[in-house]
């Protein structure tokens, strides 16, 4: 029985580092994988808590998460591919042109 | 059987028509209009005297009219504005004169005009109907405001006729000054419409019918508490405590103020200067303008609210006196102007000077009667003058004149009249009106109220100066020899002009006979028509209305007194001034080759050409007062307020500036600035929440 609180350190590990990526990254699709850590890292705490209190409904939203988290890469790609065709790169801090 | 009152509205509505059908017509359709809107202005202004005068019959047989028409304005728990209708025998006669003026100036305006090949001529005729719409409207007028109205729409016409030959030089700036200098005095006649509506809570002249009030009669009844008799009205003493002054005060300032209007309008000195200036515009419409709209709107204001003046002795003293002065003031730079018009025009300013005299020394009878004759033999001159002016190719100079007697006897004629009435001559019309303005003004002078002797010397030395310049221009024109080409081979006139000439020169030589108050003092006849005329009825609405209910008020609130003076020997020193005056100027200009005199007056001569300097010192006061001013006044505004505003803004703006820098557009800004925000979040509950 692994207690409660490894669970949630691992998530916020798994955040931080997603964290981490965003911050440090300047790749379009390190980007996204950073985003997806942090989005799985979210998704670890509520099987957790799900586990925890017994109620299943928190683990079946996960599935969902995930399902929609395959979806959303989808879309980031095709962002990630535009962003290439625009400016020969995928480098964003190139891509300063939506400001004032 | 409908009677003559109650088409009295379309008296001001016929002139209305044409002024509509030569504005469309002369715009859409300009082929359609005959004679470029002449025909229909004459049907129009035909018309109209037509139902005047059987108004004016109607009226004779005690038929007064006092009605609304439109209410504009409902006021809830306040008053109402509205239209209204109001004809007693002043209106009656006003009526008649500007409708008959009116007519006779559209039908010479066929020959000042049309024949001349004048351009613009619906333009020309759309003004005119207006101008006449606008006057007879204000004749009928039964409240202030709807009075103050008109008065503004005669301003602008005014300012559209003058300014007729807009593509010269001088006529647009004429009628600029003209609308300039009248709206100067308006503005104050607005303040004061303000200032009747804020004390009273009405501006009806006359009251008729269950709860309506009318703001003279209430002016009275509060003055008639003041000393002590009867109760204040409610209202009025409710403002008099908010003004904090006296009833006789605030009521002085009240008249004032209107007063103000009048005084533009009716040109009374120091607002006068438009009038001379406005000879710019066609002869014909100075004809209109001087003798039965723009100018006698001023006078016949006050005739019209007399119940109000009467009741106050301090304003009545200023209207004599400014009467007076300008009486004189005008009447000396009459005597060197060297056109036609001009002259005409110096004269208008003085003998309106002497209504507001006659109006001011209680004289009410004697100026309105002036009113009317000088109407009749003022409109002649113009057109008189008009006529030379074809006949002379529109050289105005009286200098390339003379001899033009035996060329056009009809003008010379009609025209000699005009001058005997306005020189005061007997038997004609200015003798009778004058001289019973003088007599009014001597025996109330020398009653109760010895100011008005200082008025009353003013106007007895300008009859001399009148009779003076008045011959000088007929002997100049008429008289002598030939002096120019044209003179010697004058251009002929038709029967459109003569036709209105002939009328008016029997009128001025005969209108006077209607109130002869000298002969009916001597042969004890009853000969003072216009005296019974508008002496008022007993016992109607409108008995607050007649000269018997003003002379009332003028004892017993202004304190008037008449000294008892027989009117022979006054009206023989008039006449024997007039006449001096006549014989001065027909020594000097009555020769074959007439020379300028002026020489002689030395320095003075440099004066009066330049008309006293009032209009230097009017531009002096706009150029050297106004203006800085209005740059002080501007300064104020570009500095201070807009400063103000512009400094709020500008901390925004340079903000703004500052602060959109963090959208920099690179996106791992904005997630770090994300991240750091959950910090602090975090941070914050971490110490409020007690997490350590």
């Amino acid at each position: 029985m692994v207690p409660m609180e490894y669970y949630l350190l691992l998530s916020a590990a798994v955040f931080c580092i997603g964290v981490f990526g965003v911050l440090t990254r300047r790749s379009a699709l390190m980007f996204l994988m950073s985003v997806e850590l942090m989005l799985n890292a979210a998704g670890i705490n509520l099987v957790a808590f799900s586990w925890f209190h017994g109620n299943l409904s928190g683990q079946a939203f996960t599935l969902f998460v995930m399902a929609l988290a395959a979806a959303e890469v989808a879309v980031g790609l095709g962002i990630i591919l535009t962003l290439y065709r625009n400016f020969d790169d995928i480098d964003v801090t190139n891509a300063t042109t939506m400001r004032w | 059987m409908a009677g003559a009152l109650d088409f009295t509205p379309a008296i001001p509505l016929l002139p209305f028509a044409s002024f509509l059908v030569a504005l469309l017509a002369g715009y859409f359709a300009p082929k359609l209009l005959p004679k470029g809107g002449a025909i229909p202005g004459i049907v129009a202004t035909a018309g109209s005297l037509v139902l005047s005068v059987w108004t004016f019959f109607a009226v004779s047989q005690g038929d007064y009219l006092s009605e609304t028409l439109y209410t504009w304005v409902v006021g809830q728990d306040t008053f109402s504005l509205h239209f209204g209708v109001l004809v007693d025998p002043l209106a009656a006669m006003m009526l008649v004169i500007v409708s008959l003026v009116a007519f006779l100036v559209h039908v010479f305006s066929l020959g000042y005009m049309n024949d001349e090949g004048e351009t613009g001529l619906p333009r020309y005729y759309a003004g005119l109907g207006l101008f006449t719409f606008s006057m007879l409207a204000f004749v009928v007028a039964d409240n202030l405001l709807m009075a103050f109205m008109f008065f503004e729409l005669v301003g602008l016409c005014s300012y559209l006729l003058i300014g007729f030959h807009f593509r010269e030089q001088g006529p647009p700036s004429a009628a600029k000054k003209a609308f300039l200098v009248t709206r100067f005095g308006d503005y104050f006649f607005l303040i004061g419409v303000v200032a009747v509506f804020a004390t009273f809570g009405t501006a009806r002249f006359v009251a008729t019918g269950d709860g309506a009030h009318a703001f003279p009669h209430m002016a009275e009844q509060a003055l008639a508490a003041a000393g002590g008799e009867g109760t204040m009205p409610g209202p009025v003493a409710d403002f008099l405590d908010v003004v904090g002054m006296s009833a006789q005060n605030w009521f002085s300032v009240v008249g004032l103020l209107v007063l103000g209007g009048v005084v533009g309008k009716s040109a009374q000195f120091p607002l006068h200067t438009w009038l001379p200036d406005a000879m710019e515009g066609p002869t014909p419409v100075s004809a209109l303008i001087h003798a039965a709209t723009m100018v006698a709107a001023g006078v016949y204001l006050v005739a019209r609210m007399y119940g109000f003046y009467a009741l106050l002795p301090t304003v009545l003293a200023i209207i004599a006196l400014v009467g007076g002065f300008t009486a004189l003031f005008a009447a000396t730079m009459g005597v060197v102007k060297d056109e036609l018009k001009q002259v005409l025009a110096y004269s208008t300013i003085s003998q309106y000077g002497y209504m507001m005299l006659g109006l001011g020394t209680g004289g009410y009878i004697a100026a309105t009667f002036h009113l009317m004759t000088h109407a009749f033999f003022k409109a002649l001159l113009f057109l008189g003058a008009g006529s030379v002016i074809i006949a002379m190719h529109h050289n105005e100079d009286m200098w390339d004149m003379g001899g033009l007697r035996e060329k056009m006897p009809v003008t010379y004629y009609t025209f000699l009249s005009g001058s005997l009435a306005l020189a005061g001559i007997v038997p004609f019309a200015g003798f009778w009106s004058k001289d019973e303005i003088l007599y009014e003004a001597l025996i109330y002078g020398a009653g109760e109220s010895p100011i008005l002797l200082v008025a009353y010397a003013m106007g007895l030395l300008a009859v001399f100066f009148t009779g003076f310049y008045t011959f000088r221009m007929v002997f100049l024109t008429f008289h002598g020899d030939a002096r120019s080409e044209t003179a010697k081979d004058p251009h002929g006139v038709g029967w459109n002009v003569k036709f209105p000439l002939v009328v008016l020169g029997i009128l001025a030589a005969t209108v006077g006979l209607v109130n002869m108050t000298p002969v009916a003092k001597f042969t004890g006849a009853h000969i003072e028509f216009l005296k019974d005329w508008l002496a008022g009825t007993e016992g109607t609405a409108f008995s607050n209305l007649g000269y018997e209910h003003y002379h009332h008020l003028l004892v017993d609130f202004a304190g008037y007194g008449a000294a008892d003076i027989a009117p022979y020997v006054p009206a023989a020193i008039s006449l024997a001034l007039a006449l001096g005056g006549a014989g001065l100027a027909w020594v000097l200009y009555n020769v074959d080759e007439p020379v300028e005199h002026t020489e002689k007056l030395g320095g003075a001569k440099t004066v009066l050409y330049n008309n006293y300097y009032q209009d230097e010192y009017q531009v002096w006061l706009a150029e050297g007062v106004t203006l800085p001013l209005a740059r002080a006044a501007d300064a104020f505004d570009q500095g201070v307020v807009d400063g103000v505003v512009n400094g709020i803004s500008s901390v925004s703006l340079f903000s703004g500036s500052r602060i959109r820098r963090i959208q920099s557009g690179v996106v791992s800004h904005y997630a770090a600035m994300l991240t750091l925000g959950l910090v602090a979040l975090l941070v914050v509950f971490g110490v409020t929440g007690g997490w350590f």
